[in-house]
């Protein structure tokens, strides 16, 4: 969602005059004693204290932010608009409402009151109805669980994402929420066909295959002694015929398993001890195809030129970018000759050495590089005969010959138990077993190879396979209980052990769960849990889009140095952009693998750095593209989430920090808020920061100027001073205490003018002379300076949004759904519960999954 | 800019079509005429949509202001009502000048409550999703396919950029089965080529027929299987499962329907002269790519009716939202030009848009049908859901082409300002109509657009 930040318009203008003619009504209800429950209690006191606090501005005759509360029904217990009750006690709690400029105020005392009264109705209400609402759970696999299913289902994994329709994407919420999940016959289409993909690979032919193998040899040339030899690949380019040019396969089967094996050394100038070697796979950019190769595994060398070693790499063949035969026409004219391509797919090392440095032309021959002596290609693999996962779909038993049909329905018995990640009936293997006949026979297919894959490309497109199922009786509640656990800890199916528990039935045991959770969290499969629920959590994933200005930061991305697409990015390199990704998610990964609090997010004394992460942001002694954890001192300006690159950097303009992106941000991810989105039709901030490389400006003044239009402080008021502490961290996440002055003219980077990006950074330095302002203050809050100043506040006074956010960032994320008033005691139950474990990451998610709304099914 | 190699110009693509496809095209024909029994000649509908609106400097919410010169980079062609004469923005389409027409203040209801972004949903529907409609309604091309769409061999086609349906506020497809049904648009050229001239993947037409039948037959066990789940679950989740089980009808259907084109011939077109691996990292070729595949479809009549989501409301957070980077060097997501409005960006990005569309208008036009050619007989619209920078939702820009002998009259800026403010379905009205597709009512239509027709 991108917010158009600027300014409410007429409608709020047409308010400024209402302001003045309004005269408060007196009213005279004590709230010195509880407020009667119920209906009594509203006429007595709730209504009265809108009456006199709220209904000018939310009221029949102005209705702020379409909220209004004239109309409520004072009986909660009807059920009615309790999700506008919900909201009205939390503006209450944070004394957002009545907002601080207003000159009346209601007292704490009369605050607290109405919040009791309202939470004792929502109590009561959600204690009742819980007995009988019940929440849509279906909901079909998300791209990220149907990948992770089959890649467990099968025992290999191909990239099946890029085939599947899409997820729906929402900022700040998770795209495994049942509500917003469609299908229709497009999208059945293509599950039908991303199935039969994985079954032409997961099924062999009976045959033994033939064995592609092709090898290539370098050698240093010894009349040439100057500059980089053939055989070595160095942070650039390297002539013709060198090794980075690698090798071309002409020849390879559909499917398998490929193996690259090559032997390796690194020539370590002073000063460093490892060069990090890429494979990549996939094809040239060559007639009128564009070029794409695909990382196939990295290594870092250590070992010196005496002592090369031999590597080896494994992929599934599918999974790499190939050209089939093409054709155009020279000179693209439709009477140049026709050019014809062979399919091919090439083979590739690429020395990714990155000290941060990398745009600064820095001579190959300083830099770490490597000596690759052979590269060979092999596929497919026949260790054995047909593969493992082969057999394990179809295995190896007598009745293959002596029964064919108990054999196929054997077959289908074992896959669909552990597809549909329950026990299934017979009824169902006979649906499955017929499908199986009229496959042969409509098709003529003859073997039992094919007629499988079509039957179980079936069975992957069925329901049971595609959607989460809760159902109602009891029967298979443990099993359910598996598929969440695994779902939400592993975002696929359970394995072995869990389904052994389930048919035992002891997965609803809070000690059980507590050793499952573990367990898993343990296992490498949480990585991809982590990682999926940060960057939904974060919304980060709109840094990887936003246009870095690389005029003004000629460092921080690979770009091509000359030729037709000199300065646009290289992209076949990981950038320090891809490991900012990477650093958040480790980030949290961390603080669950070693069961730290919660609260290290806001603040915390380590990083997750790598040697280019390390150098962006000023840290020593760093080296290697591993990210490990890093203690941070305080010259650093690290620590928790709020500096993390891919935070700051997809809340800026590519140009300018962006504070309302960033306020957004804060509010949205870590203080649990709902922002809402900018209205329509409104003005464009015209002048806001980043609209040329030129001009430098400062958005803090812009926007005190726009807050003291009347018009616009009633939104702005609320946002702002939540962005302007992070004002010191620019576009590119970096620190940077001073900027140029008002007005200043910046030059973007010019190699004739500036000579290299050394002296160009020193230029900017040197107009950097005005400190940068970020102190606010925040909304019913004290002043703030900066970033330590706002990480100082939200650790003292909103410890419990903070905590209480990350368990339903966590929770709603396990169950798939939004949360919702409903939920609201559960939530504050978890908290208390989290509270007693020091907020422990670890803990807080083994007591999600022991809570009563993971574990029960359908009838509690 | 560089000639790209593949910009043909005029004589190169009338050269062109007769090497690239295989097909007697020049002298008579559509692929139509010879399919259509009765010699009646096909009558189609494009609607294409660009996000972000377009500059409109002098006036104010999409209303031109009439005093003061106008702005060589309006994206409007000229000030005042009438005859059209053409600024730099418009250039591209001077040479069209009596097959277009543009319209100001038009939109949709249905979208003034939306906000921002979000009435770019609409754009094809009408819908009044702020107010009455939780999900998205039906959508113009998706009418007249469930009217008349059986007489091609698609019903429709739905193209995007971004490929996919998006999701609420950020469509990325401009079509509708109804109410929370969108059609999730085609992005990738290859596949839409495959889709449209390799259905049946080199296989005979034996196999094909009793794949089909196969097909239905296991779709059969499939509903089986599905209603013994249903059993197991609640309320609130069969009705959800409903939606699968709705699917697998609708997959039924679509076999009974493709099972009847088996006996009737395919179009032969080779791909040689399109550029189907072109992706958004090459824009223009990208965009000239897409335009080339929904002409193809046209001209071989394998559809009558398409949607083409040139640019989503979401492009922000995709690499087409970096097109003006690549293109035109501007430092910043294209997003920011729509808000910033810098001159000389804007007036650049919207003549590059202008430019694509004028190419796949004169590609119609350049095809002769009939006793005229084939942008006589295709309607084609385009336009956005703001009128200018702040995003509003109110007077679109829209830009009508074609249709000259469907009864559409072409060559004037039409002003539906102030009491003559009509709803943009009055336009959907008479579109579908003028297509045989008798509608009394589309959305929050008052009636038809009569100016247009004469």
């Amino acid at each position: 969602m991108i917010f158009e930040y600027s300014l409410l318009n007429q409608q709020c203008r047409r308010f400024v005059g209402l302001v003045g003619m309004m005269v408060a009504p007196v009213v005279g209800s004590s709230f010195a004693a509880p407020i009667p429950k119920g209906l009594e209690g509203y006429k007595s006191h709730v209504a009265p204290f809108f009456k006199e606090n709220c209904v000018r501005c939310h009221g029949p005759e102005k209705s702020k932010g379409k909220i209004t509360v004239h109309s409520l029904d004072g009986d909660l217990s009807a059920g009615q608009e309790l999700e506008r009750w919900e909201l009205i006690i939390d503006v209450l709690e944070h004394g957002e409402m009545p907002p601080e400029d207003e000159d009346q105020q209601p007292s704490e005392e009369e605050r607290k009151a109405i919040i009791a009264w309202i939470e004792q109705g929502l109590r009561d209400y959600v204690t009742k109805a819980s007995k009988v609402a019940k929440a849509p759970t279906v909901r079909r696999l998300t791209n990220f669980e149907y990948q992770n299913t089959m890649r467990d289902l099968f025992g290999f994994e191909l990239n099946l994402i890029d085939d599947l329709p899409e997820d729906p994407i929402k900022p700040y919420h998770f795209n495994n929420t049942a509500a917003m999940m469609l299908i229709g016959t497009e999208q059945m289409d293509r599950y039908e066909q991303t199935a039969r993909r994985m079954l032409m690979s997961a099924i062999v032919d009976p045959s033994k295959p033939e064995v592609h193998r092709v090898r290539k040899v370098w050698k240093t040339n010894t009349s040439v002694l100057e500059g980089l030899q053939p055989d070595e690949v160095s942070i650039r380019g390297n002539r013709k015929g060198a090794v980075a040019d690698g090798i071309q396969i002409k020849k390879w089967p559909k499917t398998g398993e490929f193996r690259l094996r090559f032997k390796a050394a690194a020539i370590l100038p002073d000063g460093y001890t490892q060069v990090p070697l890429q494979m990549g796979m996939g094809y040239d950019r060559s007639g009128n195809t564009a070029g794409q190769i695909e990382p196939v595994g990295m290594v870092a060398l250590t070992n010196d030129v005496n002592n090369p070693k031999v590597f080896e790499m494994r992929g599934r063949i599918e999974n790499y970018p190939t050209v089939p035969e093409h054709r155009y026409r020279r000179g693209g004219r439709i009477d140049g000759n026709l050019v014809i391509i062979p399919p091919h797919i090439t083979v590739t090392p690429q020395n990714i050495f990155d000290d941060g440095m990398m745009q600064d032309n820095a001579d190959p021959l300083s830099r770490p590089r490597a000596v690759v002596e052979w590269i060979e290609f092999e596929a497919p693999v026949v260790d054995v005969w047909p593969p493992e996962y082969h057999t394990q779909i179809l295995f190896d038993s007598p009745l293959r010959q002596s029964d064919p049909k108990a054999y196929v329905r054997e077959v289908l018995k074992r896959f669909m138990t552990r597809a549909f990640r329950r026990p299934v009936e017979s009824e169902e293997v006979d649906r499955f077993a017929k499908i199986y006949d009229i496959v042969s026979a409509k098709l003529k297919l003859k073997t039992i190879e094919e007629a499988m894959r079509e039957t179980l490309a079936i069975v992957l497109v069925s329901p049971d396979f595609m959607y989460h199922v809760a159902s109602e009786g009891q029967k298979l509640r443990h099993y359910e209980i598996a598929s969440k656990l695994s779902y939400f800890l592993w975002g696929s199916m359970p394995d072995e052990e869990l389904f052994q528990l389930a048919q035992e039935k002891k997965l609803d045991d809070p000690t059980m769960i507590d050793r499952q959770v573990r367990r898993m969290l343990d296992d490498e499969r949480s990585r991809d849990f982590v990682r999926n629920f940060t960057e939904q959590w974060l919304s980060i994933d709109k840094m990887k889009t936003i246009p870095i200005n690389l005029d003004l930061f000629p460092r921080f991305l690979f770009t091509y140095p000359v030729g037709e697409k000199k300065g646009r990015e290289i992209v076949n390199r990981p950038t320090i952009r891809d490991y900012m990704m990477k650093e958040t998610s480790a980030f949290v990964a961390e603080l669950i693998a070693k069961n730290e609090s919660l609260f290290n997010i806001v603040d915390s004394d380590f990083a997750m750095l790598n040697q280019p992460l390390a150098y962006h942001y000023g840290v020593d002694g760093v080296e290697g593209l591993e990210l490990r954890r890093v203690p941070v001192k305080p010259e650093h300006r690290l620590g928790g989430l709020l500096t993390h690159g891919s935070v700051l950097i997809g809340n800026g303009t590519g140009t300018a920090p962006h504070p309302i992106y960033r306020a957004v941000w804060l509010r949205e991810a870590i203080l649990g808020d709902k922002v809402k989105d900018p209205p329509a039709d409104v003005p464009a901030l015209s002048d806001s920061a980043g609209e040329s490389a030129e001009k430098a400006t400062r958005i803090k003044d812009l926007l005190r100027l726009h807050r003291q239009k009347e018009s616009c402080a009633d939104c702005h008021v609320r946002l702002d001073p939540w962005g302007i502490p992070f004002e010191r961290y620019n576009a590119i996440g970096k620190f940077e205490a001073f900027a140029p002055p008002e007005g200043a003219t910046i030059k973007p980077f010019n190699p004739k003018q500036h000579r290299d990006h050394k002296s160009y950074y020193d230029y900017v330095q040197r107009l950097k002379t005005v400190e940068v302002d970020a102190v606010a203050k925040v909304p019913h809050g004290p002043e703030v300076d900066g970033m330590r100043g706002l990480k100082k506040f939200l650790l003292k006074d909103r410890k419990k949004d903070v905590a209480k956010n990350v368990i339903r960032r966590l929770l709603s994320y396990s169950l798939g759904r939004e949360l919702t008033y409903h939920d609201r005691y559960e939530v504050e139950a978890l908290l208390e519960k989290t509270r007693e474990k020091d907020y422990k990451m670890c803990d807080l998610i083994v007591l999600i999954c022991q809570s009563n709304l993971f574990t029960r099914t359908q009838k509690p | 800019m560089k000639q790209k190699s593949w910009h043909l110009n005029r004589r190169d693509t009338l050269k062109g079509m007769g090497a690239c496809l295989a097909l007697p095209f020049l002298e008579s024909m559509s692929w139509a005429k010879g399919a259509t029994k009765n010699g009646v000649l096909p009558k189609r509908m494009v609607v294409s949509y660009f996000s972000y609106g377009a500059y409109m400097p002098g006036g104010q919410n999409g209303i031109q202001s009439l005093t003061g010169p106008h702005d060589p980079w309006s994206w409007w062609p000229c000030r005042d009502e009438g005859p059209l004469t053409f600024n730099k923005s418009s250039a591209p389409f001077e040479p069209l000048k009596d097959y277009v027409s543009y319209l100001e203040g038009l939109d949709h209801k249905g979208g003034w409550g939306m906000g921002g972004h979000s009435s770019g949903d609409v754009f094809a529907t009408g819908a009044d999703m702020a107010g009455n409609e939780k999900k998205n309604n039906i959508s113009i091309d998706q009418v007249a396919a469930a009217a008349l769409g059986h007489r091609t061999r698609h019903a429709s086609l739905v193209l995007g950029t971004e490929g996919g349906t998006g999701y609420y506020g950020r469509a990325k497809t401009l079509s509708h089965y109804g109410p929370g049904r969108p059609i999730p648009s085609l992005s990738n050229p290859q596949q839409i080529f495959d889709r449209l001239f390799r259905p049946y993947a080199g296989k005979n037409m034996d196999q094909i027929r009793s794949a089909m039948e196969c097909r239905t037959s296991v779709l059969d066990i499939v509903r089986d299987q599905s209603k013994s789940l249903n059993k197991r679950l609640g309320r609130e989740d069969q009705e959800k499962m409903a939606e699968y089980l709705e699917t697998i009808r609708s997959v039924e259907k679509r076999i009974e329907r493709n099972q009847e084109w088996t006996h009737k011939p395919l179009p032969k077109v080779d791909a040689d002269g399109l550029k189907l691996t072109a992706t958004y990292k090459d824009p223009e070729d990208y965009i000239r790519c897409m335009y080339d595949l929904l002409y193809l479809a046209l001209q071989t009549d394998l559809t009558r009716y398409a949607t083409l989501m040139l640019e989503s409301e979401h492009s922000v957070a995709h690499a087409i939202g970096n097109f003006s980077n690549t293109l035109f060097g501007y430092k910043g997501n294209t997003h920011d030009i729509s808000h910033k409005r810098p001159d000389k960006f804007s007036g650049m990005w919207d003549h590059w848009r202008a430019v694509q569309h004028a190419y796949f208008l004169q590609r119609l036009k350049d095809t002769p049908e009939g006793d005229g050619n084939m942008l006589d007989r295709t309607l084609v619209l385009w336009g956005s859901a703001h009128p200018h920078a702040a995003h509003a939702t109110k007077n679109y820009p829209i830009h009508l082409a074609g249709g000259n002998h469907l009864g559409f009259k072409h060559g004037n800026l039409h002003k539906f300002t102030g009491k003559k403010k009509k709803p943009l379905a009055n336009l959907f009205v008479s579109m579908l109509n003028s297509v045989d597709v008798e509608t009394a009512k589309f959305a929050d239509s008052t009636g038809e657009m009569t100016e247009l027709i004469g």
